[in-house]
């Protein structure tokens, strides 16, 4: 279906140029490719990663001036400009994703917003190199002229020279749709999604949001750069005012408008987006246009009060807004000076009606009709669940040495000089009542704190202070007391974030789909099989995550953490919210986890587990240590009694 | 030395502006956690209605009217905006919707009062006053105070009043004043109409010494929000000094460098200050919960 339908489009802009001979409609299929090349890339940072970016109007710039600059100043044409204006992109997106290392949100919109300022600034005012407000003029190549050796191609030059400038925009096209698919399928896809939900598992599982996240941008600002090269030969001219703010918002409305996460919507968004100012240029079109989404709605809106008649309120506003965008266009008469406000209003309304987008929309819609193709079987075996990685520790050496650990938040000490010896290969239990420091420790020793005081030695080595990701490359993998799971992606491919740190080859390798890169992901597939066989998901292998029960997010995380082959496991609070038949079958893996050789350090209020499977427990009360030694011994400890039941240490004495 | 002292005089004039436009971005951010990115889009609407009832009422008479404007035009924003993207947790919601709303703002500024730049009649005498040699206009002399009483009025009213009291407890734990009985998507709503009322009154103070216009204000929305961050979102000394500091530089590099690189400071000091101390220079860095 999806591969017809490829070939149904292929064949169709293939033969376009001579099915319509009209200039006109052929530059304006050759904008919306460019558009859409900016777009796709734009969704990698906008859909994929989750941040808004206001700056790739001037990424889009810094791309059409390196060509206009190097045929401006240095004569260099098309095939020179194309390689130059991509790297220069992408060193701009690596410049622009700097200060991604601390901000998100609103933080890194604004950041691009400035970001797109300065630039739009710099094209201006160097004159001695961009030509100032004045702009640069171009002139589209003429790649062959054909005519001769092909007598058919009955055509003038600059026809010919249109058409071919076409197939090359084309064919450009289909490249970028090839090489983000095979990206967004690919381990950095995954990455860039599980930092969008859930940054701080992200780090835990190896895949450093930062690099990640900077990633995204350089490969999104790369594509723009790309499609600037295009857009200037396309136009043969580029002003400064050409890649205003109002271009990164017109960019943004095509991906919102269009769909998210998708390679279809960006494309039908910059269709939109390129063909609605020619819409407004005819304010009788436009008025035509604006009654039949008025009839629509008041029909859809109609169909849904009597069926739904307690959301009535709901559905009137949406239907009574269309109506009066349809009173609005009858009352203009120059449509052109609103283009703004339109934008505006299909902003607003894509937020509040359509937050996935046209796309997004119709293919909830169609899931109704058309059953998805099911995704390829993921089987595992028992074979490949483990991977034996056996800790660096001399006989009789710890694995995890915590030495005099203080974690200070203002006034109030969370862990006040913990001592902490893990053995290898042992399970160490880690009790306490609430706020007595558990999780801080857990924080501390994955690298999420940094402590106030004292060290933290794995394997011999001190870890504090590291980042969480290189401290779970080190060989730390954790669970979560507030399950972090990244919800939108699948069970399978949760767990193939963990084993992000397993695979070798580069963006490169995935781009060109090479060997190396096919045969890493389909052993990563396997083994990702393999892990949710282990805790019996097997099933729901191509469930998306946040869909699961929690007790099952929980064995989840388990699978995740295990992808790492970590040498110490963290669990934090696995029972908790567990049945007793999920306890048992519980207790069950993590045996077969220690029996492994994983060494795990286990926090928990059920007592009868932690008491069943600690060597050792350490209890914590109020940041300090009160008592350590085998489950009989603590139990019995009048400190410990007193910290869980009440009463005075004295009395405990 | 003459022309330093000059520079610095305006600077401050200039930077008291981006304080109190800054200052409200706090104000929402402090309640919500949102930011109208349409802030400049603010002033510019106070700016230009303020013109169109000048004529009417003279200055001092068209003040109120035009912060009442601006407490209606921030209230439609949150409801507009905001209101639907808190409910779904939408970040990237809200700074679209924001983003459109200002698109439009301005677009429909265009329409009505054209795409030239006008000028403010000035209820001031217009000849600089001169102080030791830097001269001074009268106008920026109301700048500077008025904009630190704007301020302090707001403050007042957040510490002393129990609507501010509400306002703060909202600040501190939106779901535990919920809780309270607050009625705290009333108070969003009421923080965003202060905003917008600071930044109409920002855009009446200025115009006189500026010139007033639909594109007036997407430049100053963003430096504000550079000062903003360059001061902490949660300090209120933070936003004067953070002013103060891009005001100043700015008039600097616009004499000493280019007026078509005086944007440029600002905009850098926000990018330095964003990758390496994104609390602020005043703020206090907040501890992530896991």
């Amino acid at each position: 279906m999806k591969r017809l339908a490829t070939l149904a489009a292929i064949a169709a802009a293939v033969l376009f140029p001579f099915l319509v001979t009209s200039p006109y409609y052929l530059h304006l299929v050759v904008v919306i490719a460019i558009f859409s090349i900016v777009t796709m890339g734009l969704d990698i940072v906008f859909g994929y990663t989750g941040e808004v970016s206001l700056g790739h109007a001037a990424l889009f710039g810094v791309g059409a001036y390196t060509a206009g600059v190097l045929a401006f100043q240095f004569g260099l044409g098309f095939w020179i400009a194309i390689p130059c204006a991509i790297v220069v992109a992408l060193a701009f997106g690596a410049l622009l994703a700097l200060p991604a290392l601390r901000v998100t949100g609103p933080y890194l919109a604004m950041v691009t917003l400035a970001f797109g300022t300065i630039v739009a600034i710099l094209i201006n005012e160097m004159t001695f190199l961009t030509n100032g407000p004045l702009g640069i003029s171009l002139s589209k190549p003429l790649f062959a002229d054909v005519r001769e050796q092909l007598p058919f191609l009955e055509m003038s030059r600059p026809r010919l020279r249109d058409v071919e400038y076409y197939y090359v925009v084309m064919a450009s096209f289909a490249l970028v749709v090839l090489v983000i698919n095979r990206l967004l399928a690919s381990r950095f896809g995954r990455a860039f999604e599980a930092l969008r939900d859930s940054p701080i598992a992200s780090d835990c599982m190896g895949v450093s949001v930062y690099r990640h996240k900077v990633l995204a941008f350089v490969l999104s600002a790369g594509f723009a750069g790309f499609a600037g090269v295009l857009f200037a030969y396309s136009e043969q001219y580029i002003a400064p005012n050409n890649f205003s703010f109002e271009l990164s918002i017109q960019f943004l409305l095509a991906v919102t408008m269009g769909g998210r996460k998708s390679r279809v919507g960006p494309v039908l968004g910059a269709a939109i987006v390129v063909y609605l100012p020619n819409l407004l240029a005819d304010i009788g079109q436009f008025r035509a246009v604006a009654g039949s989404i008025a009839a629509v709605a008041v029909l859809s809106g109609g169909w849904r009060m009597i069926k739904l008649p307690e959301e009535r309120l709901r559905t009137l506003v949406p239907v009574l807004l269309c109506l009066g965008f349809f009173v609005f266009s009858l009352l203009l008469e120059k449509i052109t000076d609103y283009k703004l406000t339109v934008f505006g209003l299909m902003i607003l309304f894509m937020v509040y009606y359509l937050p996935e987008g046209i796309w997004g929309f119709v293919r909830t819609g169609l899931a109704g009709f058309v059953s998805a193709p099911a995704p390829i079987a993921a089987r595992g075996d028992d074979a490949n669940v483990w991977s034996a990685t056996a800790p660096r520790v001399a006989e009789g050496r710890a694995l995890l040495e915590v030495k005099h650990i203080t974690m200070q938040f203002g006034g109030l000490k969370a862990l006040d000089n913990i001592d902490l010896t893990v053995m290898p290969g042992t399970i160490h239990g880690l009790i306490g009542p609430n706020g007595s420091g558990k999780s801080t420790m857990m924080n501390v020793l994955t690298g999420i704190y940094t402590p106030t005081a004292g060290a933290v030695a794995f394997e011999g080595q001190d870890i504090q202070g590291q980042t969480p990701s290189a401290i779970a490359g080190a060989g730390i993998a954790r669970t979560f007391q507030n399950v972090q799971l990244f919800g939108e992606l699948s069970l399978l491919q949760n767990i193939m974030v963990g084993l992000n740190h397993f695979y070798r080859g580069g963006v490169a390798d995935v781009a060109l789909a090479t060997p190396r890169a096919r045969r890493e992901e389909a052993a990563a597939r396997l083994r990702a099989a393999s892990l949710l066989r282990f805790v019996g998901l097997e099933a729901l292998a191509h469930e998306e995550a946040r869909n699961l029960p929690y007790g099952k997010q929980r064995l989840l995380e388990i699978a995740r953490a295990l992808a790492l082959d970590p040498k110490l496991l963290l669990l934090d609070e696995p029972a908790a919210g567990l049945t007793a038949p999920d306890i048992k079958e519980l207790i069950a893996i993590i045996h077969k986890i220690r029996d492994h050789g994983i060494t795990l350090i286990l926090i928990e209020h059920h007592m009868d587990v932690v008491m069943t499977l600690s060597d050792t427990v350490t209890v914590l009360d109020f940041g300090q240590k009160i008592a350590e030694g085998k489950p009989a011994e603590v139990q019995a400890d009048a400190k410990v009694i007193a910290a869980y039941l009440g009463g005075s240490h004295a009395e405990a004495a | 030395m003459q022309i330093l002292a000059q520079l610095i005089a305006s600077g401050i004039a200039v930077g008291m502006i981006y304080g109190v436009i800054a200052f409200g971005y706090q104000l929402t951010f402090a309640t919500s956690k949102t930011l109208n990115f349409g802030q400049g889009e603010a002033l510019m609407l106070g700016s230009l209605v303020g013109l169109t009832v000048v004529s009417f009422t003279g200055y001092w008479i068209m003040l109120p009217i035009v912060l009442a404007f601006g407490l209606v035009q921030g209230a439609v924003v949150e409801r507009l905006g905001v209101r639907q993207a808190i409910r779904t947790k939408s970040e990237a919601g809200w700074i679209m919707a924001t983003i459109a709303l200002g698109i439009i703002f301005k677009n429909l500024a265009e329409n009505i009062w054209g795409r030239d730049a006008l000028k403010f009649p000035s209820p001031l005498p217009e000849a600089p006053l001169s102080f030791m040699g830097v001269n001074v206009l009268p106008m920026e002399v109301v700048i500077v105070f008025g904009a630190l009483a704007m301020m302090l009025l707001v403050e007042v009213f957040n510490r002393r009043s129990i609507y501010g009291k509400a306002v703060v407890a909202t600040a501190n734990d939106r779901d535990a004043a919920g809780l309270m009985g607050i009625n705290t998507s009333l108070v969003i709503t009421f923080s965003y109409s202060l905003s917008s009322m600071t930044a109409a009154f920002a855009g009446v103070l200025v115009a006189p010494v500026t010139l007033t216009g639909a594109a007036m204000g997407g430049a100053l929305g963003l430096k504000a929000f550079a000062v903003a961050i360059i001061g902490g979102l949660s300090s209120g000394m933070g936003v004067v000094v953070g002013g103060l500091i891009l005001g100043i530089t700015e008039t600097l590099t616009g004499y000493y460098i280019s007026t078509g690189y005086k944007d440029v400071p600002g905009l850098v000091l926000l990018l330095l200050v964003l990758s390496f101390k994104p609390s602020g220079l005043f703020g206090s860095a907040t501890i992530k919960k896991v």
